[in-house]
């Protein structure tokens, strides 16, 4: 009722509403755009860099994947982004503002960036078509809750309960290695239409485990910085699970298997030597970054892990494939 | 690995194709994001619907072949259809005719559709669709060019059918008085007009490559349209469905009773209360002379739209006879014309009775309890003087207690009043009982006197007003036995209850104000019993009534409703 008095809920008299909080202060317009871009925009741009790269190392010829993979890219994390605001304040404080501020923005810019390729998909055939439509059809998936419907419907509520894949320890880093993985290797043959030879089977599986691995990697060195928030919300991850030290021996092992695969690279003349050099250069800094990882401040470590790509990149584009 | 670059070959078609897909596809997003938003679902339905015809477009002017033409080009068909089926539940959803998008509706509408992408899936038997495909070669692409099958013009008028049906309710919103929903109507006609005249161009044959249908890719103008809509003006967060089920709410859910008269004096339309408090069969009150539904018609017609200060009127209904203040609003129509005429019927009972108790209060302080305080202070002085006078004590001891008195009447008359209290019923006999002994212990000497009471319920209130009633006989009686006699006779559920008396009578100024319902400080009654008996009438919609007795005396008749609330209802 209107006219019910405020009833103060603490001895000192005050009400909930009328006590002050304490809010982080608001950041200046270059680093709130620095916040930004290390966000959605630079998964994109890392995205991309690694189709460029998975392009040359598959001999396959130049398309639109690289475009295509990082709008994708950029529109799903944008989305994310914008639909764990509320829960990201803790961790991400800067980006979630970001979120919170801009959320209708952000949705306009990541529906357009999904439009666009799709379009470049369409453009490039059926097979990148149906691949670029994976993570739409997944997010409507979600979106519309038809998941837990359909388990509740095959086992009587109570009996299961269907954990959330986000919440699954392990299996949610695991799944999202698995989806980069599969983006980063599928998307280069299809956009250039080019079926998988049987000749081609080893390289293309070769890749395959290597950018699961490194992604792995990636996704898990991040939950350093979040080990308090994660746990204190009850998600397991690597370094909730197994501290900070027994993480960095586990991902130092990952990163092994990483090297491992691309020694066996070179053993079957797999890939080009420049290929070879540049995943070695982005699989070195993977490993310095998981060494540092409990030394580097949460910014940084939001973003260096997947700076490998970057260096990878550069190291292609220096010495050529 | 073979190479074969795809983006290269791309014809000038296919790349505005492209186009389409982005905006489209952009807007189907928002739209989807913003569900369960009245036709968020619908919208984006229709958007994904053009996205893919001109996704399959694209794949048909890329292909080689002729059959991995005809392929692409049949699976064109499910996107074609979706786009009228999206359009029609969209605009009726958006627009609050939510009521037509049922199950069986969108089921019905949708086997037409259904039909045509069997057809086109059986790959067209009996060349239903197409009646001849051949591969057309143009500066802008390389088409499937198509002369349409019967079942092709058939699919053709229906989707102009659910386009034109769609968007009637639409343009009614254009000429709506806010600005958001004139934008946003705005926008999604452009939307929708514009494939339009892509199709109507295509099928009059007024496009210059001959066998191009222009329809997917004029999407691009729809697709930003809609993108503009649902980004700009708000499409779907600030959608105008509940307006009308509001409107309609305010109507029925209305405390006061609503009448609609058509210009020919005939009833078009009454609210739920006006059917229950008058007691009316809305079905069969509907359509005829508003004379024989609204009550005091003759006396409310002739109130002027919204003029002369209301008077009060009288009317019995469910809930008896009670005090209401009707108004009259024209209905006009776009051109300034009277359609019809809004009657409301609104309740003052309460109002008026709240007035008449502090008019009433008033005076009791100002003049009742002031003037035996006056009495008291005198016979005090004179006490002062004399500490044996026994006379200045009785007046004293009689003053003090008829303040008493008329504090615990004014209790009484407070209860009447409490909105919280919920009043149970009882046997009128009971009622009576009560009244009776009552007197009896005023006046022991008292001859009261019962005569045939039917065993009816009646509201509890009635024993506040037959206590004072009786009280009074015996009290104001300056006979040596008063004599009282109480009667009662039910028809037609009301009760009528008399209080006949021996005394020297009410003097007529008592209840001529009563009836005024005004005290004045020149004109007003002693005392608050007679008020408290006006106004437990009142509060049970009855009516009083007083007369002389011959040789002397008075008669009260009380006439209230018999109570049914303990009683299961008939008639409701």
């Amino acid at each position: 009722m209107a006219n019910e008095p405020i009833r103060p809920s603490t001895p000192d008299g005050t009400a909930e509403q009328s006590r002050s909080h304490t809010t982080t202060p608001a950041a200046g317009p270059l680093r709130r755009v620095a916040a930004f871009a290390a966000g959605a925009p630079f998964t994109a741009l890392v995205a991309a860099v690694e189709v460029a790269i998975a392009t040359a190392a598959l001999g396959v010829p130049a398309s639109t994947a690289p475009v295509a993979v990082g709008l994708v890219a950029f529109s799903v994390y944008a989305a994310d982004h914008v639909a764990d605001a509320a829960g990201d304040v803790g961790s991400t404080p800067q980006r979630a503002r970001i979120a919170l501020r801009y959320g209708d923005q952000l949705m306009l810019a990541a529906a357009v960036s999904y439009g666009l390729a799709v379009a470049l998909a369409v453009g490039a055939g059926p097979a990148a078509l149906a691949l670029v439509l994976v993570p739409g059809a997944v997010w409507v998936g979600y979106a519309t809750d038809w998941l837990p419907t359909v388990a509740a419907l095959v086992a009587p509520p109570g009996s299961v309960s269907v954990p959330r894949l986000k919440d699954v320890f392990l299996l949610n880093s695991a799944a999202v290695a698995l989806a980069w993985a599969v983006a980063v290797v599928a998307a280069p043959m299809a956009f250039a239409g080019v079926p998988v030879d049987p000749t081609d089977a080893p390289t293309v599986a070769l890749l395959f485990a290597y950018v699961a691995a490194r992604s792995f990697v990636d996704v898990e060195v991040p939950n350093v910085r979040d080990v308090a928030t994660d746990a204190a919300q009850g998600v397991s991850t690597l370094p909730v699970v197994y501290g900070v030290a027994g993480t960095r021996r586990i991902l130092f092992g990952v990163d092994a298997v990483a090297g491992g695969l691309l020694v066996a690279v070179v053993a079957t003349d797999a890939a080009s030597g420049g290929v070879v050099a540049a995943l070695a250069a982005g699989l070195v800094v993977s490993v310095t970054v998981t060494a540092l990882a409990d030394r580097l401040d949460g910014s940084t470590l939001g973003v260096a892990p997947d700076c490998s790509y970057l260096v990878a990149g550069a190291v292609l584009l220096a010495i050529g494939p | 690995m073979c190479v074969k670059n795809g983006m290269a070959a791309l014809s000038p078609l296919s790349v505005a194709l492209l186009v389409a897909v982005t905006v489209g596809l952009a807007a189907a997003i928002l739209a989807w994001r913003e569900r369960p938003e009245p036709g968020a679902t619908w919208l984006s339905a229709l958007l994904v619907g053009q996205v893919w015809w001109a996704t399959f477009l694209v794949f048909e002017l890329e292909a080689a072949t002729l059959p991995a033409k005809a392929l692409w080009y049949d699976v064109q068909w499910v996107g074609v259809v979706a786009v009228p089926v999206g359009w029609l539940f969209f605009a009726l959803a958006y627009t609050g005719y939510d009521r037509y998008v049922t199950p069986f509706s969108v089921a019905a509408v949708c086997i037409v559709p259904a039909a045509t992408v069997a057809v086109a899936a059986a790959g067209d038997p009996g060349n239903l669709l197409a009646t001849e495909r051949v591969v057309r070669e143009t500066a802008v692409g390389t088409f499937l060019d198509v002369v349409p099958g019967p079942l092709y013009y058939i699919i053709a008028g229906y989707t102009y059918l659910l386009g034109a049906v769609g968007s009637v309710p639409l343009l009614q919103l254009i000429r709506d008085d806010a600005r958001p929903f004139r934008g946003q109507s705005a926008a999604l006609l452009v939307g929708t007009a514009a494939p339009w005249a892509g199709s109507v161009a295509y099928i009059t044959g007024a496009i210059p490559i001959p066998g191009l249908d222009p329809t997917p890719l004029v999407f691009v103008i729809s697709g930003v349209a809609y993108l503009l809509a649902l980004s700009r003006f708000r499409l779907l967060t600030l959608a105008p469905a509940p307006r009308r089920r509001a409107r309609q709410l305010v109507f029925e859910q209305l405390h006061d009773p609503v009448f609609v008269v058509g210009t020919e004096g005939y009833l078009v339309d009454l609210n739920e209360s006006a059917a229950e408090t008058f007691g009316i069969d809305r079905r069969a009150a509907i359509g005829q002379p508003a004379a024989s539904a609204v009550p005091r018609y003759d006396a409310v017609r002739d109130l002027a739209d919204g003029g002369d200060k209301p008077r009060a009127i009288p009317i019995v209904g469910r809930d008896g006879r009670r005090p209401y203040e009707a108004t009259v609003r024209d209905v006009v129509d776009d051109h300034d014309r009277t359609s019809a005429r809004v009657i409301t019927f609104h309740d003052v009972g309460a109002y008026l009775g709240q007035q008449q108790r502090l008019n009433v209060l008033n005076r009791v302080f100002r003049h009742d309890v002031r003037t035996e305080t006056n009495l008291i202070q005198g016979y005090a002085e004179r006490l002062r003087s004399d500490a044996t006078d026994e006379r200045a004590l009785s007046v004293i001891d009689r003053s003090a207690g008829r303040i008493l008195e008329l504090s615990e009447r004014t209790r009484t008359a407070g209860k009447l009043f409490d909105p919280t209290e919920e009043y149970a019923s009882s046997p009128l006999p009971d009622v009576v009982d009560e009244a009776v002994a009552d007197a009896r212990e005023i006046d022991p000497d008292a001859r009261v006197e019962v005569g045939r009471v039917p065993a009816v319920a009646v509201s509890v209130v009635l024993r506040v007003v037959l206590k004072n009633l009786c009280s009074n006989a015996v009290r104001h009686n300056d006979g040596a036995s008063p004599w009282v006699q109480i009667d009662a006779t039910v028809a037609d559920d009301w009760v009528d209850v008399t209080v006949a008396d021996d005394g020297p009578g009410i003097d007529p100024a008592e209840y001529d104000v009563l009836d005024r319902g005004t005290e004045t400080p020149l004109r007003h009654g002693s005392g608050i019993g007679l008020w408290i008996v006006k106004w437990g009438v009142d509060h049970l919609g009855g009516r009083i009534d007083f007369d002389e007795r011959e040789p002397r005396g008075t008669t009260v008749t009380v006439s209230v409703p018999v109570d049914r609330s303990g009683v299961p209802s008939t008639d409701r």
